[in-house]
């Protein structure tokens, strides 16, 4: 039978992300420098806390009002720096441990983790009831949200949506329950909600970059709610440059994609289309890397960004028509992988380079 | 990946993801085996392949015309219901290649002689 | 930030000396274990057996920097103490406890030299934390698969492909389709497919009113990976209304083995089993 024409392919656009201007960088970077220089001087960790800061900026992009960055990663910074010292206080703790053996067991990682816990149980107790019952039933009791949706005679959207906003408002109830003492204003709150649900049009409602400038209390706790997205184990970096890193890559891929429960189908389609990219690479620019990173809003989902300093395409349109299948003409799988993944987007700049972005969300298998 | 012969039968399998280069050593491998042994039929078992690309697919492909070119069938055996449902999905079938779902039943279809796969139960 | 890379001297003694100890850091250990009510589920001889493969694992991974054995081990472990009820918090616990004990083991013989101390500890905390973090993840990974096919196989019980007789399979389609659906249910035929080792399909859509493009698309991707896995395809209850659609999407509908009603689907499919036809031929065939 023929080939059937694509029909749910989404746009591929040539897309610029919030952060893609290098001025933009060079003047945050700036001013980062500036805040990490006046805490710490020439400590000989000024450069990493630097790089470390834009990092995670760069990181909470995406969740955040572009008039919100740069409060952002000054609040950032300052908790980096902040978080130094208290890592330094910890070793000299660990010295007087080293001089009396016999103090009680009790390790204090675990008395860490008892207080995570019982301040995600306040925190789930401040919910109200109805919030409360969906976390748990969606989460501890793994329901699904086609079940939940029709206990409740509600559509399975409607439920994830819910659930996405009772998420958000659990982050911000946690994170509020390990501070001690309530926030200063009756903005935080508020502000600290909308950072959390990455709602940014609501961050703009709440003027949240004034409010980060100026309170420190919610400074403070902007980092822990913008890091969730990216789990300390959760990006990957991959360099590409030869036929096995092909098969390296979308075993990696397809690992790391294996820890938000996706189901085999999923993986295998994560695998094949991060293969294809990989192969496009290592043929028509020689060398390249490979991000991919763990997300979890509105749902889990991987993201793939496959980056090259090749020779580009010299005709997007033409690389992303379909039915052009072998290679040395146009054929680089392009328009195959488009249809494989939920999100696809590329731009590619004649003796720049090329970028692919592929997103791939995990699907309820029972919705 | 192992090549064993059974009878005018060649019986090749592929243990591990395959690279590129790879791949290109097993169609090189297996296309000269056929030749030397004059062999009338190709298995080519891929149940242990979880990811079948674009290239993967196509030197399945370029494997079953050579052999068809030195007078033996091929028949891919194996293929993983994920695997199965990417390739479709990515626009890489295996062109006319009869498939099987295991061995047992790649033997079945070559030793019946027929490639739509019906025989006597 | 970045953790400076300890002397690989450092950390040979440093294995030298657990590899040593091992019988009474591994006895303290276990103690420990006792002590915090951890791994009530398991016997004394299954704590006895499975500190001295964690205890030997750790060592190794301080050794050769590769948490590998480790991860496989950690899987193994975490799928044989699941189903015992054993909880997150016990498996964290007990090798936060193992850390501990080592690190004290440590003190002990540094503490007169504080300088080599603080760099054996800048040696040992980094790797010690990603022991305990790679035997977290493994157990929460293995944890989640078994709660996952748990969850499959009572999806399982609802599954709408049907197996009528032996290597046939029916999917009848019924209701209205969405893309979400049309790729669920190509997931279960083509896993069906290999359970029942099929090698016919029928895949009956009389009762599906409408299928848009989208769907039609998923439809013939259905056929093309059944046959992919071995299986041919016969659809029957196409309306014209479906064809018309079909041919849209640039589906040859001669190349498709089309019948027209479910009673002619399974006689088509029982020929190309090899079973006997009894009925008069059939000349609708393609
Ligand atoms: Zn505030």
């Amino acid at each position: 039978m023929t080939r059937p024409q694509s029909a749910d392919g989404a746009d591929a656009t040539a897309s610029a992300g919030p952060l893609q201007e290098a001025d933009d960088l060079t003047e945050l970077q700036a001013i980062v420098r500036r805040v990490v220089g006046a805490r710490v001087g020439t400590h000989p960790a000024a450069e990493d806390l630097v790089q470390e800061t834009l990092t995670r900026v760069l990181a909470a992009a995406p969740s955040v009002d572009p008039g919100l960055l740069e409060p952002y990663a000054i609040v950032t910074a300052k908790n980096l720096v902040a978080s130094m010292w208290r890592d330094d206080a910890r070793k000299r703790r660990n010295q007087h441990r080293a001089a009396d053996l016999r103090v009680p067991e009790s390790p204090e990682a675990q008395a860490l983790l008892g207080e995570e816990r019982s301040a995600m149980a306040s925190a789930l107790g401040r919910l109200d009831e109805h919030e409360r019952a969906l976390l748990i039933e969606h989460e501890l009791r793994g329901t699904d949200t086609r079940t939940i949706a029709e206990e409740e005679g509600t559509t399975p959207g409607a439920v994830a949506a819910r659930l996405s906003r009772s998420r958000a408002r659990l982050r911000v109830e946690y994170v509020l329950g390990l501070e001690s003492g309530d926030p200063p204003t009756d903005r935080c709150r508020p502000v600290l909600l909308a950072l959390s649900a990455a709602d940014r049009r609501r961050q703009r409602e709440l003027d949240a970059a004034t409010h980060l400038f100026s309170c420190d209390f919610c400074g403070r706790l902007s980092e822990p709610l913008l890091a969730r997205g990216q789990r300390q184990d959760g990006v990957l970096r991959i360099p590409v440059a030869a036929d096995p890193d092909i098969v390296k890559a979308r075993g990696s891929a397809r690992e790391l994609a294996g820890r938000l429960g996706f189901s085999r189908t999923d993986l295998t389609v994560l695998a094949t289309a991060v293969s294809e990219l990989c192969r496009n690479i290592v043929r028509f620019a020689g060398s390249g890397e490979l991000l991919v990173e763990l997300l979890d809003e509105p749902r889990p989902g991987v993201r793939v960004t496959a980056r090259d300093r090749g020779p580009g395409i010299a005709d997007l349109e033409a690389a992303m028509r379909d039915g052009v299948s072998t290679y040395g003409g146009l054929g680089l799988g392009l328009p195959g992988v488009r249809r494989l993944m939920d999100e696809f987007a590329i731009s590619s700049e004649q003796g720049a380079g090329t970028t692919v972005t592929i997103t791939i969300w995990g699907k309820d298998p029972s919705t | 990946m192992s090549i064993l012969r059974q009878g005018s039968t060649l019986i090749a399998s592929v243990h591990t993801a395959l690279d590129d280069s790879e791949l290109e050593r097993f169609r090189t491998d297996l296309v000269a085996q056929i030749g030397e042994h004059r062999s009338r039929g190709v298995i080519i078992d891929v149940a242990a392949l979880d990811v079948i690309d674009s290239f993967a697919a196509l030197t399945l492909r370029t494997i079953a015309e050579m052999a068809r070119l030195r007078g033996a069938r091929t028949v891919i055996v194996g293929i993983q219901p994920e695997v199965a449902f990417t390739m479709v999905r990515l626009g890489m079938g295996t062109g006319s290649i009869p498939t099987a779902l295991d061995l047992e039943e790649g033997l079945a279809l070559l030793t019946g002689g027929v490639d739509d796969g019906r025989r006597r139960p | 930030m970045t953790q400076t890379t300890p002397g690989q001297h450092l950390l040979s003694e440093l294995v030298a000396h657990l590899r040593e100890h091992r019988t009474r850091l591994r006895e303290e250990w276990a103690e420990r274990i006792q002590q915090a009510h951890l791994l009530a589920a398991m016997t004394p001889q299954e704590m006895a057996a499975e500190t001295t493969s964690v205890y030997d694992n750790y060592v190794e991974v301080l050794e050769t920097g590769s948490v590998e054995a480790l991860q496989h081990y950690a899987r193994d472990l975490s799928e044989r103490i699941i189903p015992r009820g054993v909880e997150t918090h016990e498996v964290v616990g007990i090798v936060l406890l193992l850390r501990d004990v080592l690190a004290r083991s440590l003190f002990e013989k540094y503490q007169r030299d504080f300088g080599l101390l603080n760099q054996v500890l800048d040696a040992y905390e980094p790797a010690a934390n990603r022991i305990a973090n790679t035997v977290a993840v493994s157990f929460v990974d293995e944890r989640e698969r078994v709660i996952r096919q748990q969850q499959d196989a009572i999806r399982e019980l609802s599954t709408p492909v049907l197996p009528v007789r032996e290597r046939l399979l029916i999917l009848p389609i019924i209701g209205v389709l969405d893309s979400d659906r049309a790729r669920q249910l190509t997931e279960q035929l083509l896993a069906g497919i290999r359970r029942h080792r099929a090698r016919v399909v029928v895949i009956d859509i009389t009762g599906a009113p409408d299928v848009d493009v989208a769907v039609a698309n998923h439809l013939v991707q259905t056929v093309d990976a059944s046959r992919l896995m071995g299986a041919s395809v016969i659809i029957t209850g196409l309306s014209p209304k479906i064809a018309q659609t079909l041919v849209t999407i640039g589906v040859d509908l001669s190349k498709m083995n089309t019948i027209g009603d479910l009673q002619g689907g399974l006689e088509e499919a029982e020929r190309l089993l090899g079973y006997a036809v009894t009925k008069k031929e059939d000349a609708t065939l393609s």
